[in-house]
Parts: C-alpha cells; sequence; structure tokens
C-alpha cells in the first residue's frame, strides 16, 4: 500500500506550512505564552490545514497530542474520565502536550454535558488546549468562544495550491504542465487535502483516461441545494450525497421553502412530492427499512424538482426552517400547561396527550379549588388555570 | 365511589355491575376474573368506551384493597422509548405479588403508540415475567398491534356506546349530582361526545360549573371551545390562493389547542361541503384528504402531509384539481 501523498507530505514544521503565516504566528505566540490563554479554536471549512498547523507545533515544541476526535463520545461523563486526567497529568517521559479536540462543533445534542465540562477543563488545564471546528458561531459554542483565542484560516489561494501540487510532483518524479495543476487546484476550490488526493489518483491511473474537468463533490451548501432543486428542472438523484446535511434537515428546508417559488399547481405538485418523500420516510423510521430511503430521495429531489413546469430564474432568498423553533418555542410557552394535564391525567388514567387535546372542556372543572388540591397543583400552575 | 371531584374518577364504575354497555365483554372478564387467573389480555377500541375502567375493575376485584400494589400502569404514548416501560416493568415485576393470586398485573394503555421495535421488545418481556406478571394492553386500533402480541392476548373488542348507554349513566350522574337535564341535552351530549363516555361526563362537568340546568345549547356552547373551528380560516387563505399564511394559521392553531393532526383533518372533511368550490372538486379533495389522513395513521408526518393537503385547497380555489 502506498502512503497517501496528504500523509507523505504533510507539514514537519512552520516553514512547510503554507498561505496560513498568520495563523501560524498567532499559534506561536499562544504556546509560548501559555498559561495566558489557555485554549485556542481554529476555525475554517475543511481542508486548509487545522490538523497540519496543529501536528506542526507540536513538532516544533517536541508535545505529544492528545487527540479526541468526534468519533469519540463526547458527554460529560466521557470527557471528565478521558480529557480531565490528561489535562492534570503529564504525560509518559514526562513530555508536555498539546491536547486537540477536533471538530468540536460536532458536540452534539446527544453529548449531555460536553460543552460546560469542556469549559470547566479550560479553566483548570495544565496544557494548552486546541479545538478545531467549521463553525465557531454556532451559539452553543459561545462559552468555549469566550475562554479562547480564535483563528480563522482561509481557504488556500491557487497559486499557493498549484504550487504545492507542482512540489510534490517534482518530488514523485512526474512531470506535467502547469495547466495540469492548475485544472486540480480550480477544482479543489481552496481545499489541499482534495488537490493531493486528486493528484495521486490521476498519477496513479496514467493509463486510465481521466477527465480533469468533472467536478468534485464539494461540500455543496444548503442554499445551493435548494437552488438547484426549486430553480432547476433535473433528476438530481445525487444531489444529497453531496453535503454533510441530512436528508431530513435538507427536506425541512424544502418544506419551508417551497411556496418561495412555486405558485398553484406547481406548489400542489411539488408538496404532493414532498408529501410522498415524507410517506416512505415514515416507512424507514417505522419498519427500520432503509430501502425505502431511495424512495425519499428521488420525490425529494427529482419529484419536487419536476413539479414546476420549467426553470425558474432570478436570485431568491431562501429561509431557515421555522417549524421546528416554533415548535420549540411553543413548547416552553406551553410548559406549565403540559405538567397540569400530565398530573391530571395520571390521576384519571390517561394520557397527557388526550387532556392536552381536550384542555379547553377540562378547563372549568380543573379550575375548581378542590380539584386543584387533589391534584397538589403548585401555585404557579393554579395561577396559571384561574387567568 | 370515589371521593374525587372530578366526575370521570368519581362515577368511574369500580364494579362488573356498573358499567355499562360492553355485555359481552363484561360477562367473559368476570368468570376470568372468579377463576382467580387471568390470561395476558388486548382491550381494542375507541376512547370512552370502558377500556382503562374494565382492568381497573378486574384489579380491583382480583385483589380487593391490595390492588394498588399489585397494579401497574403504564401509558404507551406519554413515556419516551421502550427502555422506560422495560426498565419500570423490570422493577415492578421482581418483587412477588401481595395477598393470595399468584401475579401482578400490568396495564398499558394506548399499546398502538409503541413502535414496532418496542412492541417485539415488550413480547420478549411478556414472555420472561409471565409466571409474575399479566398484562393488559388497550389499544385503538389491534391492526398495529404486531400479530406475536395479539396472538399471546385474549383479544377483547370494544363498541363505541350506544345512545341508552350513555344516556343511562349521564342520569345516574345528574341524580347524584342534583343537575336538572333537558332533554335535548342527552341527545346533544351523546352527539358532541360520540360515544366517548369520557368526553359526554366531561362535558357534563364541564356545563354544570356554569349552572345546575343543562341545556342542550350550553353543551354545545362548551363542546365548539374544543372545535378547531379556526379550520375554516386556514382553508379561506388557501382558496384564496395565500398558502404562506394557511400554514402558519394552521400550525398555530395546532400548536396553540394541542390539536392533532387526525383532528384536524376530520374537521377538514366536514368543511369541504360547505365551501363554495365546484362539487367535483369537493369530490378530489375528499379523495386527498381521506388518503392524507390513512397516511398519517400509517405514520407520516401529520404536518407535511397537511400542507400537501392544503396546496391542493390552493388549486382548488382557481377550480382546478390536482
Amino acid at each position: 500500500m502506498t502512503t497517501s501523498f496528504v500523509e507523505k507530505y504533510r507539514p514537519k514544521d512552520y516553514k512547510e506550512i503554507v498561505g496560513q503565516a498568520k495563523a501560524v504566528e498567532i499559534i506561536k505566540k499562544f504556546l509560548e505564552e501559555f498559561p495566558k490563554k489557555k485554549a485556542l479554536v481554529l476555525y475554517c471549512p475543511a481542508g486548509t490545514g487545522k490538523t497540519s498547523i496543529v501536528l506542526a507545533a507540536a513538532k516544533e515544541n517536541n508535545y505529544e497530542i492528545m487527540e479526541l476526535n468526534s468519533s469519540d463520545l463526547r458527554n460529560r461523563q466521557k470527557l471528565e474520565e478521558t480529557l480531565k486526567p490528561a489535562s492534570e497529568q503529564k504525560s509518559l517521559f514526562k513530555k508536555s502536550k498539546i491536547i486537540l479536540m477536533d471538530e468540536v462543533d460536532g458536540v452534539t445534542g446527544t453529548d449531555i454535558g460536553g460543552i460546560p465540562e469542556l469549559v470547566r477543563v479550560i479553566q483548570t488545564t495544565r496544557f494548552p488546549i486546541i479545538m478545531t471546528c467549521n463553525d465557531v458561531w454556532q451559539s452553543k459554542l459561545s462559552p468555549v468562544r469566550e475562554k479562547s483565542i480564535i483563528i480563522e484560516l482561509k481557504p488556500l489561494d491557487l497559486g499557493t495550491i498549484v504550487s504545492v501540487l507542482a512540489q510534490v510532483a517534482e518530488k514523485e518524479n512526474v512531470k506535467k504542465d502547469s495547466q495540469f495543476f492548475k485544472q486540480i487546484a480550480i477544482k479543489s476550490q481552496g481545499d489541499l487535502r482534495a488537490a493531493l488526493n486528486d493528484l495521486q489518483s490521476y498519477l496513479s491511473g496514467e493509463d486510465i483516461f481521466v477527465d480533469i474537468t468533472e467536478k468534485r463533490d464539494v461540500e455543496d451548501t444548503i442554499f445551493n441545494i435548494l437552488r438547484k432543486i426549486l430553480k432547476e428542472r433535473g433528476d438530481f438523484l445525487n444531489l444529497f450525497d453531496t453535503t454533510s446535511m441530512s436528508i431530513d434537515e435538507i427536506f425541512l428546508w424544502l418544506e419551508e421553502n417551497i411556496p418561495k417559488e412555486y405558485k398553484n399547481e406547481a406548489l400542489a405538485k411539488a408538496y404532493y412530492a414532498l408529501g410522498n418523500a415524507d410517506r416512505f420516510r415514515g416507512r424507514v423510521y417505522s419498519n427500520q427499512s432503509w430501502r425505502f430511503l431511495v424512495y425519499q430521495n428521488v420525490f425529494q429531489s427529482a419529484g419536487i424538482s419536476y413539479a414546476k413546469p420549467y426553470a425558474f430564474s432570478g436570485f431568491t432568498k431562501y429561509e431557515r426552517p421555522k417549524r421546528v423553533l416554533k415548535i420549540w418555542m411553543h413548547n416552553q410557552k406551553t410548559e406549565k400547561k403540559k405538567t397540569i394535564a400530565k398530573k391530571y391525567a395520571k390521576f384519571v388514567h390517561c394520557s397527557t396527550k388526550r387532556i392536552m387535546r381536550d384542555f379547553s372542556i377540562l378547563l372549568p372543572i380543573l379550575q375548581k379549588t378542590e380539584v386543584q388540591k387533589q391534584l397538589r397543583m403548585g401555585e404557579e400552575e393554579i395561577a396559571f388555570l384561574n387567568n | 365511589m370515589s371521593q374525587s371531584d372530578i366526575w370521570t374518577e368519581k362515577y368511574r364504575p369500580s364494579t362488573f355491575d356498573e358499567v355499562v354497555g360492553q355485555q359481552e365483554i363484561i360477562k367473559r372478564t368476570r368468570s376470568l376474573v372468579q377463576a382467580l387467573n387471568i390470561p395476558h389480555l388486548l382491550f381494542a377500541g375507541p376512547a370512552g368506551t370502558g377500556k382503562s375502567t374494565l382492568a381497573l375493575i378486574i384489579v380491583k376485584q382480583l385483589f380487593g384493597d391490595r390492588w394498588r400494589d399489585n397494579y401497574l400502569e403504564l401509558n404507551a404514548s406519554d413515556e419516551r422509548g421502550i427502555d422506560v416501560v422495560r426498565q419500570k416493568v423490570k422493577d415492578f415485576a421482581r418483587t412477588k405479588s401481595l395477598g393470595t393470586v399468584s401475579f401482578k398485573v400490568i396495564f398499558l394503555d394506548e399499546a398502538d403508540a409503541l413502535t414496532r421495535e418496542a412492541q417485539q421488545a415488550l413480547r420478549r418481556t411478556m414472555e420472561n415475567y409471565t409466571n409474575t406478571c399479566r398484562f393488559i394492553l388497550s389499544c385503538n386500533y389491534s391492526s398495529r398491534i404486531i400479530d406475536p402480541i395479539q396472538s399471546r392476548c385474549v383479544v377483547f373488542r370494544f363498541k363505541l356506546l350506544e345512545k341508552k348507554d350513555i344516556e343511562k349513566r349521564i342520569r345516574f350522574i345528574a341524580d347524584q349530582e342534583k343537575l336538572v337535564v333537558e332533554n335535548n341535552a342527552f341527545e346533544t351530549l351523546y352527539e358532541v361526545s360520540e360515544g366517548d363516555c369520557r368526553r359526554a361526563i366531561n362535558l357534563l362537568q364541564a356545563t354544570a360549573s356554569i349552572s345546575p340546568n343543562i341545556s342542550g345549547e350550553m353543551i354545545n356552547m362548551i363542546a365548539a371551545s374544543s372545535r378547531p373551528k379556526e379550520i375554516k380560516v386556514v382553508l379561506d387563505y388557501a382558496l384564496a390562493g395565500d398558502f404562506v399564511n394557511a400554514r402558519d394559521k394552521l400550525l398555530d392553531v395546532m400548536l396553540k389547542e394541542s390539536i392533532s393532526g387526525v383532528d384536524i383533518i376530520k374537521a377538514i372533511q366536514k368543511e369541504i361541503w360547505d365551501l363554495q368550490i365546484e362539487p367535483e372538486i369537493k369530490v378530489r379533495l375528499t379523495e386527498k384528504t381521506g388518503e392524507v389522513e390513512f397516511r398519517m395513521i400509517e405514520g407520516s408526518d401529520e404536518f407535511v402531509q397537511l400542507q400537501s393537503l392544503i396546496a391542493s385547497f390552493v388549486l382548488a380555489g382557481q377550480g382546478k384539481a390536482i
């Protein structure tokens, strides 16, 4: 097995890092001045050198790296078990170390208490913590932002990528004209890792005809996806493979934005397609029959796209899905109602859902003092009912 | 009779003799209880027809005063996930029953709210604890209970209560509470409660909280407060071509009144024939409505399906159908 170019030519020290001089300066300073600031966040699109920079920094200072990436479950307990001791003890051979938390924006809702624990560790750590993420401005990361230096890595420019590719090709003893490197570089859209991988695959498959004008699957933004489906007419069967966003999340975006483009008959047809997609999605969930995902995919892409009689033009501003937020906000508001319904439901051997539905009929009954006493309602609940 | 001020509880029958309707089922369960042994039971039928009541009567008859120690009630639509159910069942079943009967009873209400996987897991649980526990499951549609569970249970199908049954119960309660009930009130109560005795009693009590003289008009007034009347507004928006407002309003109504998608669909279905559109299109819309209702029961997302229906109404507003 040959090693990948990405690993083989990974920068070994600060000098070899291309196109991120400013970031290197800041990291240098951060490590020198530690523990003035205890943590640092690198954020940027994929393939611009986050990992390389951290690895180079470790080599320069002869540090070890302790890494926690998104494949580990990062809830409070897990972090307490692994990260906390690591942040307090010296490693074997008394080397100092950098703690690398990859993809902190991947600490999700299921990693309960993950972020608060992370903040606690940042406060007490004896070693520098470096975090990476694609989007540092999410609200859940705000406590982390406050405690950290933040560096944005810019996508690499064309010239930089071309020169790296040329250098690598030279070391590999291959001769190609500059046009070839440029093509690959353009395709990579600033992602050096992608460019190196492409280069390697083209070089290893010399006798195969390779169409290098074919566009690489870059992360499509949700707006591009929406534009394609809602503006153009096409199959778009593989469209959802080009994004890391889940098909269900895209579903919500489509649901929200269809009426911005479609009217009348096209509108009805588009929602008919969306309804069908939903139907198969329901079957996926209720029977765990993943096979049905294929059908959801078709209705959600081609089905909606072909619902229009012709392609639409012009610019449309798409919006974030509102439904989930609305439901959430509503639930916050009806929390009281729910606790009351729950108490009552238990008492009358019935489901909370049914009680919520019949709430308006039950209101006069729930307003009786004796009933309120019997259900042991709190003051706030009583105030809610009598209002 | 319990001492509650909530009439559905105060007047919940606690013996077989008090139950109205379902006479065949009563006869059979009574003989099972007399033998001090029951199999797993599955009660299928519409809401408010006596499923929970009968389950309670069974345990009260079996265990007498100690029924609370030997009885666990769980509501599948409220318990999140089968793990909760399993844990509670396990904890409950671990200890021996108290008294002369050798098993305990677990009542799992609205069991059709459990997913298929949860039901598969439940089936194992039922087997594991069959020596110490009997299950009574209730559901609206037995078709939503997987076959292996059905085959482990004796299935009883509850019918909608007839008018005379509900009237009998309401008369009894009215006498006890010293209410004056006008004749047309029984009719109205039966109509608006659609054979759901719990709903009828709740309506009676809500109305009585205003006045001890119960009339049909008053009941209608109270019942109307729970009807999704704003559905008309949603449909009007849609027919006028304003999809976005129609759907926003719809979500509002569903959230604010906690109305389920199925109830919305029922309201829409009734509303269609009063709309100012071509009769032919009404038929097409009804077909679409029926399909949407079916999909909801099948497990589709209620709001997505309703949006699709509303989009059809937008088209209908222009005299077209999809």
